[in-house]
């Protein structure tokens, strides 16, 4: 059986989210950060709430972003699962592509699904697409038999609604009480979530 | 003993209805504590914790992350439809490794846990069984090297099962009915004698409590 895992980025693989701290640029974080809570918990949705947090940040230059991405603390024991595994590990995140490409294949080096957006040189213009988590489990039909995800927000609800064995992680903070009622696990620390993957990964990537 | 136990599931996804109180068994509070940390503290050395959670299971993850961070919850929504025996098969289906089973309204104390441990022989199964003290046990026959060859409602001995048991080559099946229906198909079966105690009743908790009062 060919077995896939799909991971939220910011606040599942990494330590912090990843938005207010590029808005600390323009001395945004508290608003950025508040935006972000309240698109957590679904008290907006996903697509208005990244539409307007872009539209605050888009004045920064994209290899300013990056060189901020690429300080975000990621949670190592994930971290070792997906590289371990990067072969059949996705990253499944609202995040812009030009923004996390380089940080995503530095600390994972594995495929993912994302937002994209419109550039002219270093500067952002638009989103070109917001992704809907669900598209990507769509996708890896195709070529694996079980899928399992990880997520801890609103916008990852999609995403565990159509994967075979959905994982709510509160890593960074109480994962959303709708994705805990449709997740079959819930776990609070990296390490245990990485030694239950390994479990199912053993599991089901053997059975035929 | 230490690094004998990879793995404890406690199952505590059910609604614990004969004890009557509108909270699952394992927060019921006894001596200050809930009943789950004096477990989670007789479990301080297991590296992985699953707890199988239904009723109420917003609370009683609350309360036991308070306790121990690393427990990892396997959630069960159908508790009010199904036994023990299939939310240990929710805690166990993809486990390639032996693990301990514990019910999470079980008070046992560390050295009667030890007692059990110490008594594992890797890669065999062991159950444990105590004098019988309740009315509705499920009765545990042993042959004359205390071996579990069967269980019954009925009389048949002095001994009843406890839920406790490691199980090393014991699969859970997705459509068993109780655990011991299922570890029927395995007898005989090593067993250990330990004490410890179950809440089911208030006439249990009044009994615990007064014990505990005691220490």
């Amino acid at each position: 059986m060919r077995v896939a895992f799909c991971f939220d980025l910011d606040g599942t693989l990494t330590e912090e989210e990843i938005l207010p701290q590029i808005a600390k640029h323009v001395d945004l974080y508290e608003e950025i950060e508040l935006l972000t809570k309240i698109t957590m918990r679904g008290l907006i949705t996903f697509s208005k709430s990244f539409k307007l947090r872009v539209r605050l940040l888009s004045t920064i230059p994209i290899p300013t972003v990056k060189q901020t991405v690429n300080t975000i603390l990621v949670n190592r024991p994930l971290q070792e699962f997906v590289r371990n595994n990067k072969s059949d590990c996705f990253i499944v995140t609202g995040n812009l592509d030009v923004w996390v490409d380089e940080f995503i294949s530095r600390e994972y080096g594995c495929a993912y699904f994302s937002s994209r957006a419109k550039v002219e040189g270093d500067k952002l213009i638009d989103i070109e697409k917001i992704l809907d988590k669900q598209e990507a489990i769509h996708t890896l039909r195709n070529s694996y038999d079980l899928i399992v995800a990880v997520g801890d927000g609103m916008n990852d609800c999609s995403m565990l609604e159509q994967a075979d064995i959905g994982i709510a992680f509160g890593g960074v903070h109480e994962p959303v009480s709708t994705l805990i009622n449709i997740a079959d696990y819930v776990c609070y620390d990296g390490l245990a979530l990485a030694v239950l993957l390994k479990s199912l990964k053993q599991k089901y990537g053997r059975e035929n | 003993m230490a690094g004998k136990i990879d793995t404890v599931i406690i199952c505590a996804a059910g609604l614990g209805s004969r004890l009557g109180l509108d909270m699952p068994k394992c927060l019921v509070e006894i001596g200050g504590h809930p009943l789950i940390y004096y477990l989670l503290n007789v479990l301080y050395d297991v590296p992985n914790i699953r707890m199988v959670v239904g009723f109420k299971e917003d609370i009683v993850m609350d309360c036991v992350r308070k306790i121990r961070k690393d427990v990892v919850f396997v959630r069960n929504p159908a508790y009010t439809t199904t036994t023990n025996s299939y939310s240990l098969y929710l805690g166990s289906h993809d486990l390639q490794v032996p693990f301990l089973n514990i019910d999470g309204d079980m008070y046992i104390s560390r050295d009667n846990y030890e007692k059990f441990v110490d008594k594992i022989v890797p890669g065999e199964d062991l159950i444990g069984v105590t004098l019988s003290y309740t009315e509705d046990a499920v009765n545990v026959l042993l042959d004359s090297e205390n071996r579990a060859i069967g269980f019954s409602r009925e009389k048949i001995s002095n001994y009843e099962w406890t839920g406790i048991a490691y199980l090393a080559n014991i699969k859970i099946r997705k459509e068993g009915l109780y655990i011991y229906q299922e570890l029927e198909a395995y007898l005989p079966i090593q067993t250990e004698e330990i004490s410890c105690f179950e809440i089911d009743t208030p006439q249990d908790l009044e009994y615990l409590s007064n014990k505990m009062g005691h220490l």
